[in-house]
């Protein structure tokens, strides 16, 4: 019932021993509330003045008084350690996060991540928060007052005691049964449940194919067969829940029966009698809260483990291994017989050899699949190669993920990513105290200034998502902008910068980031052969392997080259 | 006041309720019997023992008490399964209606061919909004009727042996029930709303956080994110944690108000009862029923003080225009050219078009390029009157497109950037082009699309499922696809909206070529942002700024602009 690894969290035993000293003081409150309650009626029934009964009413009130205060304080006692909790999940994780890097994406993929971080935490803390405090209700308050009643009366509190394995049983035999028949339906059930939302997001489609009218009766044929499937679902899946609260009021129904015979044979007076009555309905209280709950409880445990064992994570070793303070004309980057496979399956890159010195400017052409992306993931240190060799300035590396080397260079995916942010927060991103100068400098380099005068605002318009919506192309340029500010960095890798851009976009790009390439090193992985005039050097590849390499203006002169070869295929056979 | 117009006003939630009263009634009901059940059960079990503890002579005179008090045993939790079964029931009638209704008043506003207003997005969320709905129904509105009832059962029972008590209970429910609920509704509002916007916030920031990741750790700035991220989240935890404080503290003073509701009635009771020698078991029944009708009102607080979450999703749905299509007569269109003349198009006074004119003969083949914001999107939507044009006509056929709309389809056929596949076998979606063809000609179609390698390799064959929105083929097949689709279709002008911008260079001259080919006879207005395959077409225009700028065919161009010449280097086609 409750999850082991709870108590290795720090500081969680003295939270949880004050948690059932506090579970504790309420199970007494509970008792005091009931027996007292019991002594003032009976008092009452006796035909005594209301009186001579104050003293009983006002212990019961205070007792009540005190539960209630102490349901408060529980909650809030149990929330500040949640916060706290969270707060610490939530630093380790992040910082899990800038560890691992984009491995950590590739892996796990960006949904998953953005979830354990916004969702997952959620669950995590009303884990702690709630749930925490109804199972230690279930563990301390029933038995606190089966102990009582067992001492008045003990062959209620023997029935009591059998009933409750008898209700947790059925419980959980009604409930998988209930799971089965979810689990038969289930497939039914989400098909049935995407079908509208299907149909909604190709909604644009079916106007165009003139099916929107006639779609309009199936919804809602859809939407019936879905109920009717959901319902068939619930009437098992409510038994469950039926059989615990069909147990729980009948044994209170039974109890009472009971108490009647014997005090009608005059075994019993009506004070026990009564305090047992009312204590009864206490007794189930904690197994339904928890039982109303049990979801929710393994949402919480499930989130918290997705949480620890991302934290648990290792992070990247050895990355501390290369000293170097700044990539200049004459360094020197070497990979030999360097390959890359993933845990599992084929190599994707194998028996790479590349040496780069100093500002050369090296692309990384081949169709797409061939490996480029990869070979520029491993130089850029984002994957670690699975063997062979790489050094700069003849230090040997296990890998390039290096402190050292990853402040040297400037990556430029596909898709820059564009920040919540102001235009100008999100230029500034690696160097966030430029003069406003030097942005106004960058903004007319990176050839934005037109975009920044049509703003509302200017650079402080905010950018991103639900912000001002960017072309491929603007995003390529806030990007060019955010390099030209960081003049530390003296090498480039790029990602298919241009892929997807229209072609005038293109060309208005390239005239702009010509003149950015010189005195850097540069990686450029591209399809887009047109790059190849500002390269100096070129690295074929094919199928993950790098079939030929040297000056682009050599291969192309060879007609028999495999530059050559990509070249006519990119062109395809209609032209 | 504003919520008094806001139910006027309302579309999806009160005339549901109007038009589906029995089941509302009934599951209303039937959770009024559940807790009369618990308060019974405890009623008539205090009336037993104290009966009992007098030890009557005959077992006979407590023998109706002791069938009752098994008959609320077996009730309560028989009438809170009906009830649930039933509430559910209701609910997912609603959702099925309410469901066609969303369907049918988004068709009517993306009513235009090529209506993107709501993206994806836009739509899943009214879809979740529905679902949300179902809540309010079962949290709020099914609970606060049986309150309500109860409340008026309540005070007619007490009224019947005391009219004076009644008065007391009167108030002391409507405290408990009306006052406290609408105090932590307003009180909550506005945390409601604060929390929502944070929790977006949260999104957005996490979002930023996993996305510009690389980001982060290249520009050493790892430190800044942790912080960055924390104060949103913690604003967060604060707001969530001010409003359960106020929750615990609110349900605690309704266990204050109950517990002066339980005294007093113990004293009432006393006082009442005490001079008679069966009534005085009277004090046990009515003390010991009062707290399982406590635990109800709790669930009706907690009920209404939610209600707030729902603002925004019932505000959504009824922003929502309401559907209306007006039928037009059926125009006989002969020769399908099609013409702008003079359009002038403006947004927020903004010319996106200016004084443009094109005519495409039936049978012609135009290719058209220009930069993201050039107007082109805006030029396709004109043709297929999305949008009307400020000044100017658009014409197809010499009828005006307007007039078009409802036959639109028989004569416009769009290939989009990403063709949209539904959750269906291959067969049915290729069929959604012309619902009457039959398998043969499905299959014909399915072939000139390219297509016949791939289905004989998948092992259920033309009966495979598309899965999520066709994610299970790649970006060639799934325009393959839609291109199969529009080959049924059958409509004599064929839209094509960058068709392969996301396609690898490869497969892009595959997919041009197939598509040229098989649509040889039909008019085609393409919109490409590169020169592969511009050989095809047999006019080329280029828009810039919401005019032509530079127009010919394409052997012409490649002779005689040095635009066109550059651009072709540029594809490594000069």
């Amino acid at each position: 019932m409750i999850d082991k690894r709870l108590f290795k969290l720090k500081g969680i035993i003295g939270i949880l021993v004050g948690l059932v000293m506090m579970t504790g003081i309420q199970a007494l409150a509970i008792l005091a509330q009931g027996i007292f309650m019991a002594i003032a009626i009976v008092n009452l029934w006796q035909g005594k003045a209301i009186s001579q009964t104050t003293s009983a009413i006002a212990f019961f009130a205070i007792a009540f008084v005190v539960r209630q205060l102490l349901v408060v304080f529980k909650n809030h006692y149990m929330s500040k350690y949640a916060d706290e909790a969270v707060e610490t999940y939530r630093q380790q994780l992040l910082t899990k996060y800038t560890a691992l890097g984009s491995t950590l994406t590739i892996e796990q993929g960006t949904g998953n991540a953005v979830t354990t971080l916004g969702a997952g935490l959620d669950n995590v803390k009303n884990y702690f928060q709630l749930l925490l405090i109804k199972v230690f209700d279930l563990g301390i308050i029933p038995w606190l007052i089966l102990l009582y009643i067992f001492y008045i009366k003990w062959e209620q509190g023997l029935f009591l005691l059998l009933i409750f394995p008898v209700i947790i049983l059925f419980f959980v035999i009604l409930g998988l049964a209930a799971q089965s028949k979810a689990d038969a339906e289930f497939a039914n059930f989400k098909n049935l449940n995407n079908r509208f939302v299907d149909a909604l997001r190709g909604l644009p489609t079916l106007k165009q194919l003139g099916l929107a009218d006639s779609y309009s009766d199936e919804i809602y044929d859809i939407s019936e067969d879905y109920r009717k499937t959901t319902m068939r679902t619930l009437r098992i899946a409510m038994t469950s829940t039926f059989a615990l609260d069909f147990f729980t009021t009948l044994s209170i129904a039974v109890v009472a029966v009971f108490l009647g015979f014997d005090l009608l044979d005059g075994h019993m007076t009506l004070l026990p009698a009564l305090t047992i009555l009312i204590l009864a309905p206490e007794y189930f209280l904690p197994l339904r809260n928890f039982s109303d709950d049990y979801h929710a409880t393994l949402n919480g445990k499930n989130a918290l483990t997705d949480v620890l064992s991302m934290i648990e994570r290792p992070d990247i070793a050895d990355q501390n291994v290369l000293t170097l303070d700044a990539w200049t004309s004459d360094s020197q980057l070497t990979l030999q017989d360097m390959s890359f496979s993933y845990t599992e399956g084929e190599p994707m890159l194998k028996a790479i050899n590349i040496e780069a010195t100093g500002y050369q400017k090296i692309a990384i052409v081949g169709e797409s699949g061939s490996g480029k992306s990869t070979l520029l993931s491993v130089i850029g240190g984002f994957l670690q190669p699975s063997d062979g060799k790489i050094s700069i300035n003849h230090q040997t590396l296990p890998h390039l993920a290096q402190k050292d080397w990853q402040s040297q260079f400037f990556y430029m995916p596909q898709q820059p990513y564009i920040f919540h942010e102001t235009l100008k927060k999100n230029i500034t991103f690696y160097a966030p105290d430029v003069s406003d100068k030097l942005i106004e400098r960058a903004v007319t380099q990176a050839g934005l200034a037109p975009f920044v005068a049509e703003l509302p605002d200017g650079l402080d318009t905010m950018m991103g998502e639900s912000g001002r919506q960017v072309s491929g192309g603007q995003a390529q340029r806030i990007a060019l902008a955010r390099l030209l500010l960081d003049t530390q960095r003296k090498v480039l890798l790029f990602d298919e910068p241009t892929a997807h851009l229209d072609v005038e976009t293109e060309y208005d790009l390239k005239q702009t980031m010509a003149p950015i390439l010189a005195s850097h090193l540069v990686f450029f992985a591209t399809h887009r052969l047109h790059w190849l005039d500002q390269m100096d050097y070129v690295l074929v590849m094919h199928n993950g392997v790098i079939v030929e390499q040297g000056e682009p203006n050599k291969l192309l002169a060879d007609t028999e080259s495999a530059l050559n070869q990509l070249r006519s295929e990119l062109r395809g056979a209609s032209s | 006041m504003k919520v008094k117009k806001m139910l006027q006003q309302d579309r999806w939630l009160v005339p549901f309720l109007k038009q589906q009263k029995t089941g509302l009634f009934w599951s209303i009901i039937l959770s009024f019997m559940t807790i009369f059940a618990a308060a019974g059960l405890m009623f008539i079990s205090g009336y037993l023992i104290s009966r009992a503890a007098q030890r009557p002579d005959n077992i006979l005179l407590i023998y109706v008490p002791i069938v009752l008090t098994r008959g609320f045993g077996i009730a309560r939790p028989i009438f809170r399964y009906a009830q649930r079964l039933v509430s559910h029931n209701w609910v997912l009638r609603f959702v099925s209606k309410s469901r066609q209704r969303l369907y049918d008043s988004v068709a009517s506003s993306a009513s235009k061919i090529r209506g993107q207003l709501q993206t994806g997005e836009v739509l899943s969320l009214l879809a979740d909004d529905l679902d949300r709905l179902q809540n309010l129904y079962l949290r709020t509105i099914f609970p606060l009727g049986a309150g309500i009832l109860l409340y008026l059962f309540v005070a007619i029972g007490f009224g019947v042996v005391n009219w004076l008590f009644m008065l007391w209970w009167f108030v002391m429910l409507a405290v408990i029930m009306i006052i406290v609920p609408l105090l932590s509704l307003l009180a909550n509002r506005s945390r409601v709303h604060r929390q929502k916007q944070l929790q977006a916030q949260l999104y957005t920031d996490a979002t930023d956080a996993i996305l510009g990741l690389q980001d982060w750790i290249s520009s050493g700035r790892q430190r800044d994110l942790v912080t960055y991220q924390g104060r949103v989240m913690a604003d967060l935890a604060a707001t969530k944690n001010n409003s359960m404080h106020f929750g615990w503290w609110r349900d605690f003073l309704i266990q204050m108000l109950s517990l002066i509701l339980v005294i007093t009635t113990l004293f009432w009771a006393g006082a009442q009862f005490s001079n008679n020698h069966i009534a005085i078991n009277f004090i046990a029944a009515f003390t010991l029923a009062v707290f399982p009708l406590v635990d109800s009102f709790l669930g009706v607080n907690q009920g209404v003080s939610e209600s707030s979450f729902y603002e925004d999703s019932i505000k959504r749905l009824n922003a929502l225009p309401e559907n209306t299509i007006k039928a037009t007569p059926h125009l006989d269109v002969t020769d399908e050219t099609v013409a702008l003349k003079n359009v002038t198009f403006k947004y927020d006074d903004k010319a996106i078009i200016r004084q443009l004119n094109l005519t495409v003969v039936p049978g012609q083949k135009i290719a058209l390029l220009g930069r993201s914001g050039s107007g082109k999107t805006t030029l396709l939507k004109l043709i297929t009157g999305d949008i009307l044009p400020v000044s100017g006509q658009v014409t197809i056929g010499g009828h005006d497109v307007s007039a078009l709309q409802q036959q639109l389809s028989q004569l416009v056929a769009v290939l989009d950037q990403q063709a949209y596949l539904f959750d269906t076998s291959i067969l049915n979606n290729v069929r959604m082009g012309n619902l009457s063809a039959t398998d043969e000609q499905i299959k014909i179609a399915i072939q000139q699309a390219g297509l016949q390698p791939l289905i004989d390799r998948l092992p259920s064959g033309y009966n495979t499922s598309m899965q999520e929105a066709g994610t299970r083929f790649s970006g060639g097949e799934r325009q393959r696809f839609a291109l199969a689709r529009i080959l049924l279709q059958d409509a004599p002008i064929v839209i094509l909206d960058e068709p392969t911008v996301s396609l690898d260079p490869k497969t892009e001259h595959e997919v041009l070529q197939q598509i040229f080919t098989v649509l040889a006879d039909r008019t085609i207005i393409w919109v490409t942002h590169h020169l592969t395959g511009i050989w095809a077409a047999d006019q080329v225009y280029f828009l810039e700024k919401g005019q032509f700028t530079l127009s010919g065919t394409p052997t012409d161009l490649a002779k005689n602009a040095t635009h066109f010449q550059q651009l072709l280097a540029m594809d490594d086609l000069g």
